[in-house]
């Protein structure tokens, strides 16, 4: 109670010097604003890197055909890449739980009746559910007995279902792929869009030998999926299959290779794009700008604990001990910190919904944001405002009220 | 109520060392007025301080209330300065762009509990001094007595046992200082301890008694007969300026 009141005066005196208080709140002000942005760009870029990661599959390993360093589809037009690869892989590359081959066309366009749609067609083996944990959500997945017999059967995404079957059941229904009819054996789960825009649902699977040999008559394969047991192994097992693909393709170092290797940890790295590096730096800004504030306050109460040696002889001789001076200069300092926290929290989270309103910069403000603002306001309140209060506190009443 | 008992006080700055207080030795019983005088540096603020718990003594005894003061740590001292002592500055030391009612409650938030009735006790000191009609004046907004007599009725909040006032007229105009002198006359006849200190012979002849300092010593104790009548000053000066 006694204290509370001894708070409530350091209190009045920001209130009575308003134009003082606001220019000790500005750095505070402006470094909480930043921190907010800051951490909401941080965690929003998290979050985007946890849901390609996740669309791509942790604990998976891509061998595509064609080399360079880009995400993206399979060059159509490298033929190196073969169903022997996976065999080689299987035989030399341990810990992986499943190896994946896919034949892979991009531009084919699937008929039915009058309708027509463009699509991506994929060959692939039963274990391809497994890897990419994609089902069917009705009817039945690609099985052993389809590689084995080249059914003419397929699986159809959600967009194909739309636009070719409209309303009706697809399931049994017949679709030609470059004139071979497949009868619809199942319907795929809905995956909706991808990161970079495309459609996850337009899509059409086949028994991989039905693609190689009766859709797109080739022999090489667009992709091979691996899932590796445990991510800790990855590192190892991307340098082994580097190497076996290099000695299997007959590539020498300065020579480019004709296929790439991308794991979860290269989507998360090319998802973060530059913002690790930018947010460090604006980090950096952001602390600099709030102990730029808290030096600011610091000398601004300093000042005015000089100027207000002879009120505080008065509070002395009335009766207050040291203490009670102290608390009402860091009260001061604390108070104004404080109001900058939630004006600057204001600012920062005004700015984050802008930013994610007029930008395509991923902004997620969550509470840890003002977690963080709130102990960084007290902590620069507390650390900036001691020296203050302890002057203030020290003052020798008789020579205060001289 | 007050005993000093061989008061030394010295100042050590580098290679300078200033004895201020002597030696000073003297009693003031529950209910006088006394006035301390003396030229400036004759050390009588110091001694004002030293009774007034704000300073401590380099040597001798001093006696509150039968308590030695000389052991009392800094806390302890606060205590008694808030709970006993009530002080009047020379420059009033009101807190600015207050209102004298805040201005006379400042002394209650440093009491051990904050009093339910704080308004009503501020309301009454401010009556006391004859300020009902100031209450929510700001210190910019009131003459020079009427700041003084704020600060009295600050002074008079905690009903402390002791009241210490420094010059407390020195700023005033003769009308001002004759109003505030007759305040601290009525707080005596109302039984008060009050100690005044003063350059001014016509002021501390107000007073019961007068301990005249010089040098850090007491030179002279002077008991008055018949003090002067700071009522009927005061109320002179009111019609001599009416008159005008």
């Amino acid at each position: 109670m006694r204290d509370w009141g001894i708070v409530r005066e350091g209190m009045r005196a920001l209130s009575v010097h308003k134009l003082r208080t606001f220019f000790m709140m500005a750095g505070t002000l402006v470094g909480i604003g930043g921190l907010i942005v800051v951490m909401a760009i941080g965690r929003g870029t998290g979050e985007k890197v946890m849901k390609r990661v996740n669309n791509f599959g942790p604990r998976a390993i891509m061998v595509y055909a064609g080399g360079g360093k880009e995400m993206g589809p399979p060059d159509m037009t490298v033929t190196t890449l073969t169903l022997e690869d996976a065999e080689a892989i299987r035989g030399a590359i341990g810990r992986i739980s499943i190896i994946s081959p896919m034949a892979w066309n991009t531009r084919m366009s699937l008929k039915r009746e009058a309708s027509q749609i463009r699509s991506v067609v994929w060959g692939v083996e039963p274990n391809w559910h497994e890897a990419y944990e994609w089902y069917t959500s009705a009817g039945e997945g690609i099985s052993a007995e389809d590689v084995a017999t080249l059914a003419r059967v397929c699986l159809i995404g959600k967009t194909v279902k739309e636009e070719l079957f409209g309303n009706e059941n697809p399931l049994d229904g017949r679709i030609f792929v470059n004139k071979v009819g497949l009868t619809v054996k199942g319907v795929l789960e809905e995956r909706g869009t991808s990161p970079g825009g495309g459609d996850f649902d337009n899509r059409i699977i086949l028994p991989i030998t039905t693609a190689m040999r009766r859709v797109l008559n080739v022999e090489h394969l667009g992709a091979i999926r691996l899932i590796t047991e445990d991510t800790r192994y990855m590192s190892g097992q991307v340098e082994a299959l580097q190497q076996l693909m290099r000695q299997r393709h007959h590539i020498i170092p300065p020579q480019e290779d004709d296929f790439r290797i991308i794991t979860s940890i290269v989507v998360a790295n090319l998802a973060r794009g530059i913002s690790r590096t930018l947010s460090i730096l604006l980090f950096a800004l952001v602390a600099l700008s709030l102990v730029i504030g808290g030096v600011v306050m610091m000398n601004i109460l300093l000042i005015s604990v000089g100027e207000r040696t002879r009120e505080i002889g008065l509070r002395r001789a009335l009766g207050a001990s040291r203490k009670d001076i102290f608390i009402q200069f860091l009260t001061e300092s604390l108070a104004v910190t404080l109001l900058g926290m939630i004006l600057g929290s204001l600012l920062g989270w005004s700015a984050s919904l802008v930013l994610a309103q007029s930008t395509r910069i991923p902004v997620v403000v969550s509470w840890q944001s003002f977690a963080a603002a709130v102990s960084s306001s007290l902590l620069i309140g507390v650390f900036f405002g001691v020296q203050p209060a302890r002057k203030a506190a020290r003052l020798h009443p008789v020579d205060a009220l001289r | 109520m007050i005993e000093l008992e061989s008061i030394e006080k010295t100042y050590q700055s580098q290679e300078v060392t200033t004895r201020v207080l002597r030696g000073i030795s003297f009693r003031i019983e529950d209910g006088e007025y006394v006035a301390v005088m003396g030229p400036s540096g004759s050390g009588k603020t110091t001694l004002l301080n030293i009774l007034g718990c704000l300073d401590k003594p380099t040597a001798g005894h001093y006696r509150f209330e039968g308590t030695d003061m000389v052991n009392l740590d800094d806390n302890d001292l606060s205590r008694i300065r808030n709970r006993k002592i009530g002080f009047v500055f020379q420059l009033f030391h009101l807190l600015e762009r207050t209102s004298s009612l805040k201005n006379v409650m400042l002394p209650l938030l440093y009491a051990e509990k904050y009093p339910e009735d704080a308004d009503q006790r501020a309301r009454k000191a401010l009556e006391e001094v004859g300020l009902s009609q100031r209450i929510l004046y700001k210190p910019n907004e009131l003459s020079g007595g009427e700041q003084q007599r704020v600060a009295i009725a600050r002074a008079l909040i905690n009903n402390p046992s002791l009241i210490l006032a420094d010059e407390p007229t020195g700023n005033l105009d003769s009308r001002s200082g004759a109003e505030v002198l007759a305040v601290f006359q009525r707080l005596h006849e109302q039984g008060r301890t009050i100690v005044l200190v003063t350059h001014d012979r016509s002021v501390a002849e107000h007073a019961g008694r007068i301990l005249e300092l010089s040098d850090g010593l007491i030179v002279r104790e002077e008991k008055i007969a018949r003090p002067r009548d700071a009522r009927a000053e005061a109320a002179s000066q009111a019609a001599a300026e009416e008159d005008r």
